[in-house]
């Protein structure tokens, strides 16, 4: 299934990239690029595929290594910072690359940027050109794939059972409630209301972030929901977040006993076999759905561009209460919405201590990744794990109809990504120096403790707070309000 | 380059010897030192100093900058962490409550070996009773953790995972090891097919061991379900429960290192002199009469060592938690080495050093004191 | 019921006896050989065969395919059949390279792009380099604590140590070159030697160091991988090949000095003799003499190294990045995929993983039936 798609990327690429770069025919003869990514055909598949079309086109080696996801950026920031250079390319979150660069260890791209005329730059979403991209207003990643969090439903069973997509989370406990237990792709089996995936070590703290962030963030995206950004406080130990946690292990409720073991490939598995009525994903679903073994939810997974609340959380008293015009200026319809950015989106940074040729043989390729022809196929095909990011990718679903989605549901999957990007209350994911030590680590395992049941939700918390704030003195109180006022644009 | 092909002066005339010959000489005369050095080089440099290095980081906080490390000198701070802040739960467990039982428990604990210390006191030398108060100190530290976790009905964290796997693991491991010696040095065929058989597992690497096990525990596709279904536990998720998955991973851990008790106690049964057994039987004792009496003397010094080696190894056990489980639902699993690294992952070297030093410390002080009263006396008594 | 488990002449067992005896061992040779047919069988599967829960026997339950091995050598582009040739040219001459660099300036071979070949021939290579140097210091160590009175004196010991790490801290923190700060620590080492003499007369035995030596099995790797990590990098050698080699000699050590010096005592003394009454040195005696009598002992530690070597994964995991990734990190790397772990392509993986140590065991048993490794274990 997937070498039928790939080859049909491949040779598209290969007719584009004959015309797509002549002015770099063999210009880095002998040069080798060495990346670092996530495992899995995801995200680390079409680099290697089109790192060998790059190959012939110019010469240069790409070698892609994959390790552990977990293993990514501390693998990235020792190699980089020891002066190991064994790596030339991270790809990884956005949001990480604002520690490498305090540390002075990114390359600048945008003398890169321009002289290359391929890139279209204009044409990146302006979230992610601006937040995503650049550090300190200078580029320095370059994106690959765009990332929010989204709730899709299985339109079929919603509609079979008389309900609307839930607009809170409440809403979605109580639709979970009511489908769970039926059997959604007809094999005789009970399925599942809600599939999310907590397992530690994985993807679990960013679904959590979803669930939080409608609650605690209410005054658009420059006030983040993680710190008091004048103190660099943590706001986590409140109502707020607590009733985040609360809703989450809630879903647990109705979804597969093992949720607890799953990762992102274990719940894709799943709701790909149609046992899922809600999930709670990335992108990815969207096209996932069209692949050969997903033909029991072919077109039938629509998107929500946010799950809100009806409660918010009053930062000066600790307290929730409910939406209002004071305390949810961006509330629509008494829902307060902020559709989480989680991760940021996949993004590619080149070692600064790398040599000049290698430097621009890496600029290089991921322009090559970056531009609208690799990128516009790329973000089609679900496998690939890149989601859409370019305006052009966004505008019209031509390009998604032509790659094979129903109309229907790209006009909903469009609607839903360019809902949650225009939104004035959007929630970013963290870009500060320590940042995926706060999320990936602290807030991961106090998360999974909780979900296990070993500690209780006031504990979390306090650990979370405690843990929080011994990255922010190891890294400098007053450095990460600097970086913290730098990230939300303040 | 034999050199007792040539004709040469014994090494100890040293009147008239050529200059290359008095090179040669101290070379030989100092051979020793040449023989031992480069051992004994590699071993301070890659494992001595950097285990007094590592105190340094254990009592800092280290971070990555532009141009390397940076060190900041917090004292204590990364095990006060451990044992009393905000890692007590994951390292210590859930101390309290504690539970009626779980004092009595304690206190009898405590008892005797404060009252082995006093007596021991009367027979041993100054440095002995250093060691044995270190051990005791020790010995009340584990019981007391012990009685107000375990036994008091909280979770434990994990130190007590770590001993879970050692002590349990090991005597598990330890009993089906020897009984399957026992079977295979009777007067058996196949006896070579068995052996190679049952080496097997012990050199498989960890990693695939652990793949292994996860597949054929895997309730819906593994090889075992339509016997799990049949028994009625379809739906049971050993992932999910902290002590199933202990006990899964345990089971992981003796199906690779039961081979290596299996072996050794094999070949100590084997050389148990014959005769001794025949003229047992000649006389009509029975079997289990005889190897009450006459066998297990003669295996016990290997069998103390060979379970001090197994539990040295199984102090350090990384591989298969990781891979089976991840560290377990929540931490339920992770030794204590899986969170130095989990630690390490996350750019926070001072801790990690602090986790990893403070398991040097159990597994010196535990193996050292089996060593020296277990091993040793039982060494002793055989007389070997 | 004792009756029927009653011997019913000396040296045989009663029939009842011997069938719970076969039961028992036929049992556990079932566990012990299930996972690993599983395993296998597992990598001819394809997706349907293994989510549709479990087939047991191949051509009967589900029809065997080659598919998860081709996919793990050959789907990815550069893991072409001409690759195996490249492969097997690029170990032979990047150990060749590695092993004259010293004198001459050769570079590496660029690494096979294709992963899995990669962390094979990583494997590969490493756990070969480090038997050969760990067995190779180990028994010189364990013969000299066997049979030579080495006494060495405490405070030759300490000047040593202090020197040791002056030339470590100098070359960490100060960043002097190696080789300089090296051969400064032993030109004073001699010279305090000379000037020390006579003062210092206690001495440690043989049996304190072979104790301190086999103790240190007892260091768990995690202690000491952080500072390593740090001296590597401070000297620029991390995610080289040579820092894993010297670092698992190191870990594996202890073991081959054990087991080596059991070999050295039990042999018989009068060859060796004889020997040096000829006028042999130490060395000659070591090389011509007493490791051609071990050789079943030699074979058999080596063997165990290797398997120690080729199975080791915290080490690799803290000092391998790109370049150096083996077999077990690779695997471990592949732990998520998109569509959940695709068992059949793992246990493609794993049965290449786990075969060549499989291999190596069966020839370790040989060994071990004839009661080489016993000694070690009574001593």
């Amino acid at each position: 299934m997937v070498l039928k798609k790939l080859s049909v990327l491949t040779l598209s690429v290969a007719a584009i990239g004959a015309t797509a770069i002549p002015a770099f025919a063999q210009d880095f003869k002998g040069v080798t690029v060495d990346v670092l990514t996530r495992p899995g055909y995801v995200i680390a598949g079409p680099l290697a595929e089109r790192g060998k079309d790059f190959e012939e086109m110019t010469g240069a080696k790409i070698v892609v290594t994959e390790v552990p996801f977990a293993e990514i950026f501390p693998k990235i920031q020792a190699d980089w910072s020891t002066g190991t250079n064994s790596i030339d390319v991270g790809v990884f979150a956005a949001g990480w690359g604002v520690e490498l660069d305090a540390a002075g260890l990114l390359e600048d791209l945008d003398p890169y940027i321009a002289a290359d005329p391929k890139i279209d730059l204009d044409d990146i979403a302006p979230y992610f050109r601006e937040f995503g991209q650049k550090v300190g207003g200078k580029t320095k990643l370059l994106m690959v794939d765009g990332d929010f969090q989204m709730v899709y439903y299985r339109t079929d069973v919603l509609s079979n059972n008389g309900l609307t997509p839930p607009k809170t989370w409440e809403d979605y406990l109580d639709v979970a409630s009511k489908i769970h237990g039926q059997d959604m792709n007809g094999d005789g089996e009970a399925d599942y209301g809600s599939c999310i995936f907590k397992k530690r070590n994985a993807q679990s703290y960013f679904a959590i972030q979803t669930f939080a962030a409608p609650i605690v963030q209410t005054q658009g995206t420059a006030q983040g929901f993680h710190f008091d950004n004048a103190t660099m406080k943590p706001i986590v130990n409140n109502e707020g977040w607590k009733k985040a946690f609360e809703l989450y292990k809630a879903t647990g409720e109705f979804g597969p006993p093992e949720e607890l073991n799953m990762d992102i490939g274990d719940t894709r598995a799943l709701f790909k076999a149609g046992r899922c009525g809600l999930i709670v994903e990335w992108g990815d679903p969207g096209t996932l759905q069209l692949d050969d073994d997903a033909t029991a939810i072919r077109g039938k997974m629509f998107a929500i561009s946010a799950v809100g609340s009806k409660e918010v959380l009053d930062r000066a008293t600790g307290e929730l209460v409910p939406v209002s015009a004071a305390s949810a200026p961006y509330a629509v319809d008494g829902i307060n919405y902020a559709p989480f950015a989680a991760f940021g989106g996949w993004a590619g940074a080149v070692n600064k201590k790398a040599d000049a040729k290698t430097k621009a043989a890496a600029y290089a390729f991921l322009s090559y990744m970056n531009q609208p022809a690799q990128s516009g196929i790329d973000v089609t095909i679900g496998a690939t794990g890149y989601n859409p990011y370019r305006v052009s990718q966004l505008a019209s679903t031509d390009l998604w109809v032509k790659a094979g989605m129903p109309q229907a549901l790209a006009d909903n999957y469009l609607g839903a990504i360019n809902g949650a990007i225009s939104n004035l209350n959007m929630a970013s994911d963290m870009k500060i120096p320590g940042a995926q030590k706060y999320t990936s680590v602290v807030l991961d395992t106090e998360l999974a403790r909780y979900l296990a049941g070993e500690i209780t939700v006031d504990e979390a918390l306090a650990n979370i707070e405690e843990g929080w704030e011994e990255v922010t003195e190891d890294f400098g109180r007053d450095e990460q309000i600097a970086a913290q006022g730098l990230a939300l644009g303040n | 380059m034999s050199s007792y092909t040539k004709s040469r002066q014994p090494a100890n005339i040293s009147a008239g010897v050529t200059q290359r010959n008095r090179l040669g000489e101290w070379v030989d005369r100092h051979s020793g030192t040449f023989f031992i050095a480069p051992c004994a080089t590699l071993i301070l440099i890659f494992a001595i100093f950097p285990t007094v290095y590592s105190i340094f980081f254990a009592v800092s906080r280290v971070r990555f900058t532009g141009d390397g490390l940076k060190f900041r000198y917090v004292g204590l701070r990364n095990f006060k962490k451990l044992f009393f802040g905000s890692s007590e739960v994951q390292f210590l467990g859930r101390t309290d409550p504690v539970s009626i039982f779980g004092y009595a428990i304690f206190i009898i604990i405590a008892v005797a070996v404060l009252v082995w210390l006093w007596r021991s006191g009367k027979y041993t030398t100054w440095v002995g009773m250093i060691g044995r108060t270190i051990s005791a100190a020790m010995a009340i530290f584990l019981s007391w953790l012990l009685c107000a976790s375990l036994l008091s009905g909280n979770a434990i964290g994990t130190l007590y995972t770590t001993l879970f796997y050692v002590i349990i693991g090991c005597t598990i491991q330890f009993v089906i090891g020897t009984g399957l010696a026992f079977l295979c040095s009777q007067p058996i065929y196949g006896k070579n097919f068995f052996r190679v058989v049952f080496f097997i597992p012990l050199m498989i690497t960890p990693l695939g061991v652990g793949y292994a096990m996860r597949m054929l525990a895997d309730v819906t596709k593994g090889p075992f379900e339509p016997l799990l279904a049949f028994l009625g536990l379809s739906d049971w998720i050993w992932s999910t429960d902290a002590w199933s998955a202990r006990f899964v991973m345990m089971v992981g851990d003796s199906w690779q290192w039961i081979p290596f008790i299996f072996i050794c106690m094999l070949a100590a049964l084997e050389n148990i002199p014959g005769d001794h057994v025949e003229a047992a039987q000649v006389d009509g004792a029975s079997s289990p009469q005889i190897f009450r009496e006459i066998i297990w003397p003669q295996v016990l010094p290997v069998a103390a060592t060979v379970l001090l080696i197994r539990m040295i190894e199984a102090f350090k056990i990384v591989d298969l938690p990781n891979i089976m489980t991840g560290g377990g639902p929540g931490t339920a699993t992770e030794s204590m080495t899986l969170q130095s690294m989990f630690v390490w992952r996350a750019n926070d070297m001072g801790s990690s050093a602090a986790i990893a030093y403070t398991l040097l410390i159990l597994t010196v002080v535990v193996c050292a004191s089996f060593f020296n009263y277990v091993v040793l006396g039982q060494v002793k008594r055989a007389g070997a | 019921m004792q009756q029927i488990f009653e011997s019913p002449a000396i040296g045989k067992m009663s029939p009842m006896a011997k069938i719970l005896a076969y039961t028992l061992l036929g049992v556990w040779s079932f566990f012990v050989l299930f996972p690993i047919y599983w395993v296998v069988i597992t990598s001819f599967k394809d997706a349907t065969a293994v989510n549709q829960g479990p087939f047991y026997i191949p051509f009967i339950d589900f029809q065997p395919t080659l598919e998860a091995w081709r996919v793990q050598f050959t789907e990815d582009p550069y893991c072409t059949v001409s690759a195996i040739g490249r492969q097997l040219w690029l170990l032979v001459y990047n150990s060749a390279v590695f092993v004259v660099s010293p004198v001459v300036g050769l570079n590496p071979m660029e690494p096979q792009i294709c992963k899995v070949y990669l962390a094979f021939t990583n494997s590969f290579v490493i756990s070969i380099f480090s038997t050969g140097l760990c067995v190779l210091v180990g028994s010189m160590a364990a013969y000299a604590l066997a049979r030579m009175n080495y006494a060495p004196r405490f405070g030759n010991i300490m000047v040593f140590v202090l020197l040791l790490i002056g030339v470590i801290v100098a070359t960490t923190y100060l960043g002097v070159p190696w080789w300089a700060s090296s051969s400064a620590g032993l030109a004073i080492f001699f010279f305090l030697l000379r000037a020390l003499r006579g003062y210092f007369k206690m001495s440690l035995r043989n049996n304190d160091i072979l104790f301190w030596i086999i103790s240190q099995r007892i260091l768990p790797p995690i202690v000491v991988v952080i500072p390593i990590y740090v001296m590597f990098q401070a000297v620029g050698m991390l995610d080289t090949h040579l820092a894993i080699i010297l670092l698992y000699s190191v870990a594996n050590m202890p073991i081959v000095v054990w087991l080596m010096y059991d070999f050295f005592r039990n042999l018989p003394i009068e060859l060796e003799e004889s020997a040096q009454l000829d006028g042999a040195t130490r060395l000659g005696i070591f090389w011509e003499i007493v490791l051609p009598l071990t050789r079943p002992g030699l074979a058999a530690t080596t063997l165990l190294t290797l398997v120690l070597c080729w199975n080791e994964y915290l080490f690799a995991v803290f000092l391998a990045t790109v370049k150096v990734q083996t077999m077990p990190i690779m695997v471990s790397a592949k732990n998520t995929g998109e569509k959940g772990i695709l068992w059949w392509e793992m246990s493609a993986i794993i049965s290449v993983m786990i075969i060549p140590v499989i291999i190596m065991a069966i020839l370790l048993t040989r060994f071990i039936s004839k009661g080489v490794l016993l000694g070690a274990v009574k001593g």
